[in-house]
């Protein structure tokens, strides 16, 4: 064999030896690099991952809130173990309102590095947890959301993508647990209260992104199962300087911008109604705060305000002391007392729910609490008629809530205001 | 063979002819198949044309607002061939200091025509200013120490200034979009002519829109300093021999293009009422598309790349899709660019000749 023959299959067989290593090695800081499914000493960490910047901001602090007050509660100690909490941001300056991709999975490599890390509570939008779910599932860590509501991320059902969920969890077991209903439940609410609203025809603007796409979808579904005729479900670029012309192509009876406030939902609203003076306004959970409430920090102005109406999962304090809920009456009271604040952010109650889910599942797990495996099992299988503040629920083998309760909101004095529950029609 | 040779002569000349048909038409026949086919759906649907008329209305009022700031891409481009990468930012910045004005001239929704127009008026020449003074500014702080340099220099330094002034549009108002006060109730309707519905807000872009552009026209044709930024233009060498100050000269363009992006600056927070940080980064990629399509360099060229991508936004935003339309529009800047690579009108560069 000549000398340059030699050398070909030398540096062939130093390529593919290279490649094994860096295959092996990859493998090994993406699963392993927490240091296995055991967490060694005392103090456990649990991480928030939520955007602190732009317009969700205020929803994220209130979450946030909500979970130190659960932790307060048990005094940061769950059996023998302490418990340390750390909030990370997933969103940047040039990416507020949202998770960023990047840093959301900057975030959740963070947690799997820490040998600590025995709970990830997050993300708040559902396309940041389509990043960070895989990275933690593969590192076996346990993962709450706040307010995730899109479909594929725990099922299959209509409304998702190809290859979902299956695709989130490569470790091959579930980690991940919500405690707000899935967007089939969100969309057959806002189909309910279109119908009763005497709705015949319906046009869906979206924003492209994970949540608002997946909730069009779910909403075209659920308005054919109750007979309203949707005439289009478009979508909207962000960067668009206006939606005149598109709202001017509006014809249906009512209207529904299934996005995100910082997907620029308020000049979408703005633009719809001005074109449109007659349509009925419908919007998602992806708007029920302040910024797209409020048009002191922005939103829309008060008439277009008083034209709209939203559905969040969470309920009013009047309708959770009607349901004699202790749980939630102990809540609001706590959180009244901690922070001075009678009336809080509808997420704040989710926030309160994720923390105190992933501390009653450790405590669940007793000794066992500091054994990733454990914790995530119990979360996803363990958890049965679980007496909480959202009411009593469990935890479906998919990871999804039982609760089904949508309430409906109204805007009033620029804030989004609870008005009565939606029994939604699947 | 000869009876052969006879009969192709004609059919070569048939297809010489069906070219040149192309060649001079072709282009005005493409840029009309959008409106053409709506047009042609609306009267078997409907029997009239007033939703393709609504949809050039909306597109030739954004459109106005382009052509503001397409004009500072090819006045610039015209003079020292530098795409200014940051003009889109002077434009936002024109829109933050204007709505910053607001509050500092106590403007609301309730104030009064007579106050509001003086105020208004006010607040224009002021972001005028402002962005006009931030042009001269950057360009003589970070181009001009460049003139002589490789054109990848001046390009990348333009495209870092973007970056930094986008950064203090983070800074003054954070990143995401704030509604601003709809002083003029923008999209409340002045009048309906024919089933055309004429907002404030359009009325407001053109009415502004036109005088500037005249004046800048006149200005630059006329004028004894417009005379030297067209000399330069055309040789900065031989204009500095004949006595023109080129300095000057490319300073006085660069105020020229930031006291138009200014203007258009306060028309958008009054036509949008809504500002961004990012709002430069897409209206200046339209506005350099607008003046690549009409003939970089050209003014005139620039006002109708303007429009024309105004009129297939509001078409395609309405009739195909707001999440498709910046397909659609470079779609049409590529077939323009095939078609007659130097734009519709025509450069006037050296370049060009």
């Amino acid at each position: 064999m000549s000398r340059v023959r030699w050398l070909a299959l030398l540096s062939c067989l130093l390529g593919l030896f290279a490649l094994t290593v860096a295959a092996c090695g990859d493998d090994e800081e993406e699963a392993g690099g927490g240091g296995g499914e055991t967490v060694a000493g005392g103090s456990l960490t649990i991480y928030s991952s939520l955007p602190l910047q732009g317009t969700s901001k205020a929803q994220s602090e209130a979450v946030i809130d909500g979970m130190k007050l659960a932790l307060k509660q048990v005094d940061s100690k769950v059996g023998k173990f302490k418990i340390k909490y750390v909030s990370l941001d997933d969103s940047t300056a040039q990416n507020p309102g949202t998770a960023d991709e990047a840093q959301t999975a900057q975030n959740a490599r963070k947690a799997v590095q820490d040998e600590a890390t025995i709970f990830y509570l997050g993300e708040f939008n559902s396309g940041g947890t389509k990043v960070s779910l895989p990275i933690l599932n593969k590192a076996g860590i346990p993962q709450i959301s706040p307010s995730n509501t899109y479909v594929g991320l725990t099922t299959d059902k209509p409304g998702s993508e190809p290859g979902e969920p299956d695709k989130y969890y490569p470790g091959g077991t579930r980690t991940y647990a919500r405690v707000v209903p899935a967007d089939d439940i969100q969309a057959a609410a806002l189909v309910t209260i279109m119908a009763e609203d005497g709705c015949k025809s319906l046009h869906i603007f979206n924003d492209k992104s994970t949540y608002g796409a997946g909730l069009a979808r779910n909403i075209e579904l659920a308005a054919k199962d109750q007979g309203v005729t949707v005439e289009a479900n478009d979508g909207t670029d962000k960067n668009a300087p206006n939606y005149r012309s598109l709202a001017a192509s509006v014809k249906a009876d009512c209207f529904v911008g299934s996005g995100v406030t910082g997907e620029n939902y308020v000049q979408v609203f703005k633009d719809v109604a001005a074109a449109n003076p007659d349509v009925k306004l419908y919007g998602p959970d992806g708007v029920a705060e302040a910024a797209f409430t409020d048009p002191a920090e922005g939103g829309i102005p008060a008439d277009v305000g008083a034209r709209t109406k939203i559905t969040v999962a969470t309920l009013g304090l009047e309708e959770f002391k009607k349901r004699n809920n202790a749980e939630a009456e102990k809540f609001f009271t706590d959180f009244e007392a901690e922070y001075g604040d009678a009336t809080p952010d509808p997420y704040a109650i989710y926030g309160y729910e994720t923390m105190a889910l992933a501390l009653s599942t450790l405590k669940a797990a007793g000794a066992k609490a500091n054994d990733r495996k454990v914790v995530a099992e119990q979360l996803t299988t363990g958890t049965k008629d679980r007496e909480s503040a959202l009411g009593v629920y469990s935890i479906d083998e998919n990871g999804d809530t039982t609760l089904t309760d949508y309430g409906l909101y109204l805007v009033e004095g620029g804030q989004p205001t609870f008005e009565r529950v939606i029994k939604a029609q699947n | 063979m000869e009876a052969a040779s006879v009969s192709a002569a004609p059919r070569r000349r048939r297809s010489e002819a069906v070219r040149e048909f192309i060649s001079a038409y072709g282009l005005i026949l493409l840029l009309l198949a959008l409106p053409a086919y709506y047009g042609v759906q609306d009267l078997s649907d409907t029997g009239n044309l007033t939703r393709l008329g609504n949809n050039v209305v909306e597109g030739v009022s954004n459109g106005a607002i382009l052509a503001l700031i397409a004009l500072g891409y090819t006045l610039v481009y015209g003079i020292i061939e530098l795409i200014n990468f940051a003009h889109g930012e002077i434009f936002m910045l024109g829109s933050l200091t204007a709505v910053a004005l607001y509050g500092t001239f106590g403007l609301t929704a309730d104030t009064g025509a007579g106050g509001l127009i003086i105020a208004l008026l006010a607040i224009l020449v002021l972001s005028m200013f402002v962005s006009g003074s931030l042009n001269v500014m950057i360009e003589r702080v970070a181009y001009r120490p460049l003139r002589s340099a490789p054109r990848l220099a001046p390009l990348i330094t333009a495209v870092g200034v973007s970056f930094i002034l986008q950064n203090v549009g983070v800074l003054w108002i954070g990143a995401s979009q704030v509604a601003t006060p709809d002083l003029l109730r923008s999209q409340a309707e002045l009048f309906n002519l024919f089933g055309l519905s004429i907002s404030r807000g359009d009325l407001l872009a053109v009415v502004v829109t036109i005088p500037l552009v005249f004046l800048l026209t006149s200005f630059v044709a006329r004028s004894r300093l417009g005379k030297a930024m067209r000399a330069t233009a055309q040789d900065p060498e031989a204009a500095r021999l004949m006595g023109v100050n080129v300095d000057t000269t490319i300073s006085l363009t660069f105020l020229l293009g930031g006291l138009l992006a200014g203007a258009a600056g306060l028309i958008s927070a009054l036509y949008q009422t809504s500002i961004w940080y990012f709002q430069g980064f897409s209206a200046g990629l339209y506005a350099f598309t607008a003046a690549v399509m009409g003939g970089i360099g050209n003014i005139r060229g620039a006002v109708l790349g303007a429009v024309i991508i105004g009129i297939i936004q509001g078409i395609s935003d309405n009739r195909i899709g707001n999440e498709w339309t910046p397909a659609i529009v470079f779609l049409y800047l590529v077939v323009v660019m095939v078609f007659k690579p130097q734009g519709l009108i025509g450069e006037e560069t050296r370049e060009a000749g």
